[in-house]
């Protein structure tokens, strides 16, 4: 087969602001990682915790839509964790790293389906998730499913 | 436009560095460039100060006392924060407990901070030196070390040695008055549980440290514009609220005499890293 892929393009929209363009969407991207309660722009790090999120709610409703099984209501919560966020502002005397050391997903789900019918859904999905994939290889990644009748 | 001056500061907390962020910019506004630098602890800021490798040190009243050791003498408190002055310690007790007078702190445990936390730590121990209760001898001490190096700026120690008390662990516990003003506020204390054993005597806190070969041209340009911050200017005062003041200050160093005064306690907790000795238990060493 040959390779799949996607392109992006990514401009300085104003400083600390990036403007990322792809098909006939855009969206903007503030810095790498912010500690700013207050900061006005989406960090780049939440851009992708929120995308592994994303990938997991509208991964499993599609899927659900394919199986013919029936999703009320779902949502996530995603928390991230860096290894060393000190080394990013690049601290005196920290070690460790900036990067990724554990994200935790929890899905939760309202469904009127049999319990083992989406719980077999969820392990498909996490099966097929490009993100959950791609990040399950590289740092500590717990997904977990509460189903709700 | 001169080169920007270097200023020094511990970070514990990945969000104080916004509090820098907003300091820089409002510098930088006043045409006196800045240029943050985070250290992990103040062992580190020091030795950097004391080489030169920063103009400005924001030094906790210890670093304070290793920097002007390390230089000699040669070096000047620049500027403070009015909070900074005049900070008082105070060790609590329940009021259900036994404890009611320093008397009865004998054959008793305290619960401290960090062995290198002043307001904690240190001065409450040299304040019960100073009214003849020796650590160890009179009293026990249980220490809490949680991030030995930050001396104290981190309150989980603290905060720690409280839970002790609370717990049932300790007799009595050490804190900064803001800390049990603070924790009153926000429900972790129930003021009519506990009671105020004694209260030390005022200390300051942190200030702006420049060896004394800093140009005074620059010391006065950097304290004009710090001087220049207004808490009845909303611009500045979010970042003053962050840092927990209304004004700053000219920096004094006459406030750091009870802590220097603790120096032989110093010594004495620094020698029982390796071993617990019979007067300090670290809880941090038994997990």
């Amino acid at each position: 087969m040959e390779s799949y892929s996607w392109r992006l393009r990514v401009c300085c929209a104003e400083p600390g602001q990036a403007n990322v363009f792809t098909r006939q969407h855009q969206f903007r991207v503030g810095a790498p990682v912010s500690f700013d309660e207050a900061d006005k722009a989406i960090s780049a790090l939440e851009y992708v915790l929120g995308a592994i999120g994303a990938d997991l709610v509208n991964g499993l409703q599609a899927l659900a839509r394919k199986r013919r099984l029936t999703i009320e209501q779902i949502e996530a919560v995603v928390e991230g964790e860096l290894n060393n966020a000190l080394t990013y502002l690049g601290v005196v005397g920290e070690t460790g790293h900036p990067g990724l050391e554990k994200v935790r997903i929890r899905v939760s789900l309202a469904s009127p389906e049999a319990e083992a019918a989406i719980q077999h859904l969820w392990q498909e999905m996490l099966v097929i998730s490009p993100l959950v994939r791609t990040f399950q290889a590289a740092i500590q990644l717990e997904c977990s499913l509460q189903v709700v009748a | 436009m001169d080169r920007p001056i270097l200023v020094g500061a511990v970070l514990y907390d990945p969000k104080v560095s916004v509090i820098w962020d907003i300091i820089r910019d409002f510098f930088e506004e006043h045409r006196c460039p800045i240029d943050a630098v985070f250290y992990t602890n103040y062992e580190l800021m020091v030795r950097a100060l004391v080489h030169g490798h920063i103009d400005i040190a924001w030094n906790s009243p210890l670093a304070w006392l290793d920097a002007e050791r390390q230089l000699g003498g040669a070096c000047r408190a620049i500027a403070m924060r009015d909070t900074d002055r005049d900070r008082v310690s105070h060790i609590i007790t329940k009021t259900s407990g036994g404890v009611a007078t320093l008397a009865d702190l004998r054959g008793k445990t305290l619960a401290v901070g960090a062995k290198d936390s002043p307001q904690a730590t240190l001065i409450p121990l040299r304040w019960l030196q100073r009214h003849g209760l020796e650590p160890g001898r009179d009293f026990q001490v249980r220490r809490f070390d949680v991030l030995i190096g930050k001396h104290g700026d981190h309150v989980g120690g603290e905060l720690q040695a409280w839970q002790c008390l609370a717990q049932g662990g300790a007799d009595a516990s050490a804190l900064l008055d803001l800390n049990w003003e603070r924790w009153i506020r926000d429900g972790t204390i129930d003021p009519h549980a506990y009671r105020i054993l004694t209260t030390t005597a005022p200390f300051d806190h942190c200030c702006f440290t420049v060896r004394a070969d800093f140009p005074h041209d620059r010391e006065h340009q950097f304290v004009q514009v710090l001087f220049a911050m207004r808490y009845d200017d909303p611009k500045h005062r979010e970042m003053m609220d962050m840092e927990g003041l209304k004004a700053w200050v000219p920096g004094r160093t006459t406030g750091y005499a009870l802590l220097r005064e603790a120096d032989p306690i110093r010594g004495m907790l620094e020698g029982s890293t390796d071993n617990h000795s019979a007067t300090t238990t670290s809880d941090a060493q038994r997990r």
